[in-house]
């Protein structure tokens, strides 16, 4: 698997609070890296540095071997798709005519067959077809984070960044939306994923690796099951909690009673 | 049941895709129509000789010959009025469309950003205090130029220092968010503030010399402010349409940049590859720099920037590639319709546009946002 960021000594404050000290780390080809840690740890901030929304003050972030500050907007939007936790407006579209916009990067003014029949299928395999065109305002919470997800698959980015991709999403869609990522991530060569999520049983489900974010540092890097431990959990979450193993062998993470 | 084969959703998504533009594209051009048919009967129309529509045709495409009084207030007073209406229309109307985009604020006008503010100010400077620089200072440059270059024309600096100090002071404000452009971390919110506040402090420096008005400055100050379409003369007319349809090209570039600002805002943006600090600059200067144009010649005439792009996103929605042209059309109609009753109405007595507007445009619009809801 070949490397896709490589994310190196990565530092971010806000005036004199750091945010984010030393981050380390690298995402390769077809992989779901999951980013926990608790409120304020520096999720958000991490995912914002990685797509240049925030400017990094030290540190060095490389797709593909390339520096990312020395890429255009354009080109970095080429290469990863950052996906906000949830966006407001005072405008709205029909939801075809956003998801087309994951194809802005690519359009020059009139939009082409390729684009036009791309989102179509984007659509499609999101399961959107019933909502292609109704107005994206009119959408319930759960609704509009799909639909802004499919725009970043329509997008075709080789890194996609998502900032809590779940959280408006009722059971089923949380599932749902994890398998379609976890598909996509695993069948197209030449992709991976960073979440940033909350949720640490669907972190665990279904990512390949896991990293704990916690006062601005990742403590631990690795599988699930390596870095999900009753010790790390307790020093980040200040909660007791157990592994089990399913019988179907999906790991779990039961939080004990007593806080 | 019927059966969906692969592929097929897909198929019948993309032509519902296109079925839907071509939708929008045939109601803009009615809409273009109708503006032409309201245009030839506009021209027709005023406080004396009228002519129906078919006349009023034949005598503008020489089919027919008229009388040369019909001639002579036909091409020298109407058709630059109606010209003139129809420029000012859309290019408030683009710069109404482009801030709102630009500031994803729905209450967003051209008057927003103090530029008529400014262009206010310069009137009433000119009114008040005889400050009528900038005609002399024009003067002087051209004079001096054709001394040295003897083959250039004798011009005078139009009659109206008013509307040169109006849009010299417009342009300061102009030149003022462009300074704010530059400043780190400006976001759409800050437009806005400092817009308000050129606002607040061109207006307390205007109604301190209103406080010490004559009552003919104040009648002339106050004839400026109705918005009028009437300070304008045909050379004029051209030279402003000249540069609205310069600037226009220019703001249709940027649809898709403004779909995903206005859509998404600014970290929405960014990851569709939009710098939403540079795009709004770019764009703000551009609609400011309209209206500057504009306001100068017209005096205060907001309503068609804010009204015209929402009852276009009524019909077309939020698509700029749409949403620049029907917001356009939908300026020049609403400008002609209310020239046309203001000429009209209780003739000959001329009543402002600007004022004609928001009488007539005004409760269209409320009626319009209050049943198209939930529909585009």
């Amino acid at each position: 698997m070949s490397e896709i960021m490589k994310v190196e000594g990565l530092g971010f404050s806000w005036g004199d609070n750091l945010v984010i000290d030393s981050v380390d780390f690298i995402v390769k080809e077809n992989e779901l890296v999951s980013v926990l840690g608790k409120n304020g740890a520096g999720k958000s901030t991490l995912l914002k540095c990685l797509n240049k929304i925030l400017r990094p003050n030290r540190g060095k972030i490389t797709i593909h071997g390339e520096d990312i500050s020395e890429l255009g907007i354009l080109t970095t939007s080429k290469k990863m798709s950052y996906v906000p936790q949830s966006i407001t407006s005072n405008f709205s579209m029909d939801v075809f005519d956003v998801i087309l916009l994951g194809r802005r990067p690519y359009i020059n003014w009139s939009v082409g067959e390729k684009d036009r029949d791309l989102v179509s299928k984007t659509i499609d395999k999101m399961g959107l077809t019933d909502f292609a065109f109704r107005r994206f305002d009119r959408l319930s919470g759960g609704e509009k984070q799909r639909v802004i997800i499919a725009k970043a698959v329509a997008q075709d980015p080789n890194l996609f960044l998502f900032d809590e991709p779940t959280s408006d999403l009722d059971l089923k869609n949380q599932i749902e939306v994890m398998k379609e990522l976890r598909k996509i991530v695993s069948e197209d060569n030449g992709k991976a994923a960073v979440i940033a999520i909350h949720d640490i049983n669907i972190a665990s489900r279904f990512s390949d690796r896991i990293m704990l974010l916690h006062e601005g540092k990742i403590i631990s890097n690795g599988k699930p099951s390596d870095v999900l431990t009753p010790e790390n959990i307790e020093l980040v979450f200040e909660v007791t909690s157990r592994q089990v193993m399913g019988e179907d062998g999906i790991l779990r993470i039961v939080i004990n009673d007593e806080i | 049941m019927n059966t969906i084969y692969p592929g097929e959703t897909m198929d019948h998504l993309s032509r519902k895709y296109e079925d839907k533009n071509r939708d929008h594209v045939i109601k803009i051009l009615l809409l273009g129509l109708c503006t032409i048919v309201i245009a030839i009967f506009a021209l027709g129309q005023g406080s004396s000789v009228n002519l129906d529509m078919l006349t009023t045709a034949k005598i503008l495409l020489q089919i027919e010959e008229g009388s040369e009084i019909q001639r002579l207030i036909l091409w020298e007073y109407r058709v630059p009025r109606v010209v003139f209406a129809i420029i000012a229309g859309t290019g408030l109307a683009i710069a109404g469309a482009l801030m709102q985009g630009a500031l994803g604020n729905p209450l967003v006008s051209p008057l927003t950003l103090g530029v008529a503010s400014g262009a206010a100010l310069g009137a009433a400077l000119a009114i008040f205090l005889d400050l009528t620089f900038v005609s002399e200072l024009l003067s002087l440059l051209w004079t001096g130029l054709t001394t040295i270059i003897p083959i250039m024309p004798v011009i005078t600096f139009v009659g109206s220092d008013l509307v040169l100090n109006a849009f010299f002071f417009a342009l300061l404000v102009v030149y003022i968010i462009i300074k704010l452009g530059s400043v780190r971390g400006v976001t759409a919110e800050s437009y806005i503030l400092v817009g308000i506040a050129i606002t607040f402090i061109a207006g307390a420096i205007v109604q301190t010399m209103v406080y010490f008005a004559t009552a003919e400055e104040l009648s002339q100050l106050t004839h400026w402010s109705f918005g009028s379409l009437a300070r304008v003369d045909s050379r004029e007319v051209w030279i402003i349409g000249g540069a609205v349809i310069f600037l226009v090209p220019k703001s249709l570039e940027w649809s898709w940049d403004l779909n995903s600002l206005s859509i998404g805002g600014d970290e929405f943006a960014i990851s569709t590859g939009v710098d939403p600090v540079a795009t709004r600059k770019k764009i703000l200067i551009l609609s400011s720099l309209l209206t500057a144009l504009i306001i100068a010649f017209t005096g205060m005439i907001g309503f068609v920037g804010l009204a015209a792009p929402h009852m276009s996103r009524l019909i077309i929605g939020n698509d700029y590639r749409k949403l620049i042209p029907c917001s356009a059309i939908f300026g020049a109609l609403l400008m002609l319709i209310a020239d046309t009753i203001g000429r009209t109405v209780i003739a000959p007595v001329v009543l402002p546009v600007g004022l004609m507007l928001s009488v007539v445009g005004g409760p269209l619009f409320i009626y319009l946002l209050l049943t198209n809801r939930g529909h585009h």
